[in-house]
């Protein structure tokens, strides 16, 4: 009788086994909407917990506020110095303004790549384990929230939507390994040069721009921004500051390391940009982690 | 009351520790250390040492299952490892002595073998990237302090409440 009880115990456990290979496998697909009962449990565990983001994030705000208190000395210094500056600039900036106007007008262009609805959003969590760069926000498709659209903070951007659900949404964050995260950018300067964010590096804790063509000059110091040209994301969104410019692998065209203007550290409030020209929603690799730039390299593994 | 004070803990920690996870990575002399706040399994491991393995284990799914579909969406991974975690605890205490800073030992241990299954899975589905030697100094220790330190800080109180749950058990019970 023992015996037959081990039996039976083995079988449950091999079983249990194969279940879980087949549950992981399934939820390792590339998904692009999330099941009803994940819904279901994703709602009801974002709701209990943008209750408790409340409180951590008035906290976390106080410490920022003393943070910035402690600085305001240096920084009023270095403010006094910019506003000089500023009269200048925002003379400059309306006059340009009404001449944009007045280009649109003549080109009877109303649609611009620039233009998005803001739709505000509180992080409610952030992926604790931390593997994945990923954070979760109390908005969702119920609030028009879609997927692929752009997540930014006042500073620059921050990443895209992954997944929505009725009540909360899940963006993944610039800082990703997934190769097929790719953002088109742009660099501001006298002639703009054109690029796609790829990766990041681990070391210098900074993004990599790459593709940019050879001959464009491209310095140190130059901002980049999106270019709007993805498809998915407005334009003129700040992405960073490049730090260093050297020439890509191939040698065929230059990348550019850049410093993320945003502060990824502290995320509470962001922006999800809701494009008003049209988007495609075309993703590279449906969002999955399969290597679509390296499909050789990719091939050879699986065989 | 103090019957629905214990899963209310739980519950509670489980929400804590996305909040924790926001001050996580941070920058020492231009090093960069990720501390992973493992609060709820932790808590789960007394349960499972001090009040009872099987209950620990029904925790240990459901959470786990909460886990795995609220935040890494990839479901049958935290849903196995901490029931694993708690029934591992509680069949370890079963030979060795009970004393605070003993289990506070093992407690600290059991996360550490975790996170390097969690490690051992993500390489091996290509999430990440970076090698062993990486993982242990910018990830496994910096952890294992922080949740140490929260041990320290915060074991002694999961111990009153879990004996005053297996007290008044005791009480109904005679």
């Amino acid at each position: 009788m023992p015996h037959f009880f081990f039996n039976k115990k083995l079988i449950l456990l091999l079983i249990g086994m194969v279940f879980l290979v087949a549950l992981i496998s399934f939820s390792l697909r590339e998904r692009t909407n999330a099941t009803l009962p994940e819904q279901i449990i994703k709602d009801t565990v974002g709701v209990a917990q943008s209750i408790v983001a409340k409180p951590a994030n008035y906290i976390t705000g106080v410490i920022n506020n003393i943070d910035s208190l402690l600085n305001t000395y240096e920084e009023n210094k270095r403010l006094k110095a910019r506003l000089d500056e500023y009269a200048a600039v925002q003379a400059e900036a309306s006059d340009l303004k009404s001449d944009i106007k007045k280009f649109q007008e003549l080109m009877d262009k109303s649609e611009s790549l620039k233009a998005y609805d803001p739709i505000h959003a509180t992080v409610i969590a952030r992926n604790p384990d931390q593997w994945e760069e990923k954070i979760i926000l109390d908005k969702g498709s119920s609030h028009g929230v879609e997927k692929n659209m752009a997540v930014m903070t006042a500073k620059g951007l921050v990443g895209k939507v992954t997944l929505v659900t009725p009540f909360t949404s899940e963006v993944e964050l610039l800082y990703t390994n997934n190769p097929n995260y790719r953002v088109s950018a742009m660099v501001q300067g006298d002639n703009q040069a054109y690029g796609l964010i790829e990766g990041y590096d681990k070391e210098r804790n900074e993004l990599i721009m790459k593709r940019i063509d050879s001959r464009q000059t491209v310095k140190k110091g130059q901002q980049v921004v999106s270019s709007g040209l993805g498809g998915i994301f407005p334009k003129n969104v700040p992405i960073g500051e490049i730090t260093e410019v050297s020439t890509d692998d191939n040698g065929l065209t230059k990348m550019a390391y850049i410093k993320p203007s945003a502060d990824f550290s502290i995320l509470d409030y962001v922006v999800i940009a809701k494009r008003s020209a049209t988007t495609i929603d075309g993703s590279d690799g449906n969002t999955s982690n399969e290597d679509l730039t390296h499909p050789q390299k990719g091939k050879e593994e699986a065989e | 009351m103090v019957r629905f004070l214990i899963p209310a803990v739980a519950v509670l920690l489980f929400l804590v520790e996305p909040e924790f996870a926001m001050l996580s990575p941070i920058e020492v002399k231009g090093q960069i250390f990720y501390l992973v706040p493992r609060f709820l399994i932790l808590y789960l491991i007394f349960i499972s040492i001090y009040y009872s393995r099987q209950r620990a284990v029904m925790y240990g799914l459901f959470f786990g299952v909460l886990y795995d579909v609220f935040y890494i969406d990839i479901i049958g991974l935290y849903s196995v490892l901490f029931p694993l975690v708690c029934f591992l605890a509680g069949s370890i205490v079963k030979v060795i002595h009970q004393h605070l800073v003993v289990t506070t030992t093992i407690s600290v241990v059991l996360v550490a073998i975790l996170e390097f299954i969690l490690y051992q899975f993500f390489y091996l589905i290509d999430f990440t990237t970076i090698p062993l030697s990486d993982f242990l100094r910018s990830r496994l220790l910096p952890t294992i302090i922080a949740n140490a330190l929260f041990l320290m800080i915060l074991g002694w109180a999961f111990k009153y409440l879990i004996n005053a749950r297996v007290l008044q058990r005791a009480r109904e019970v005679s």
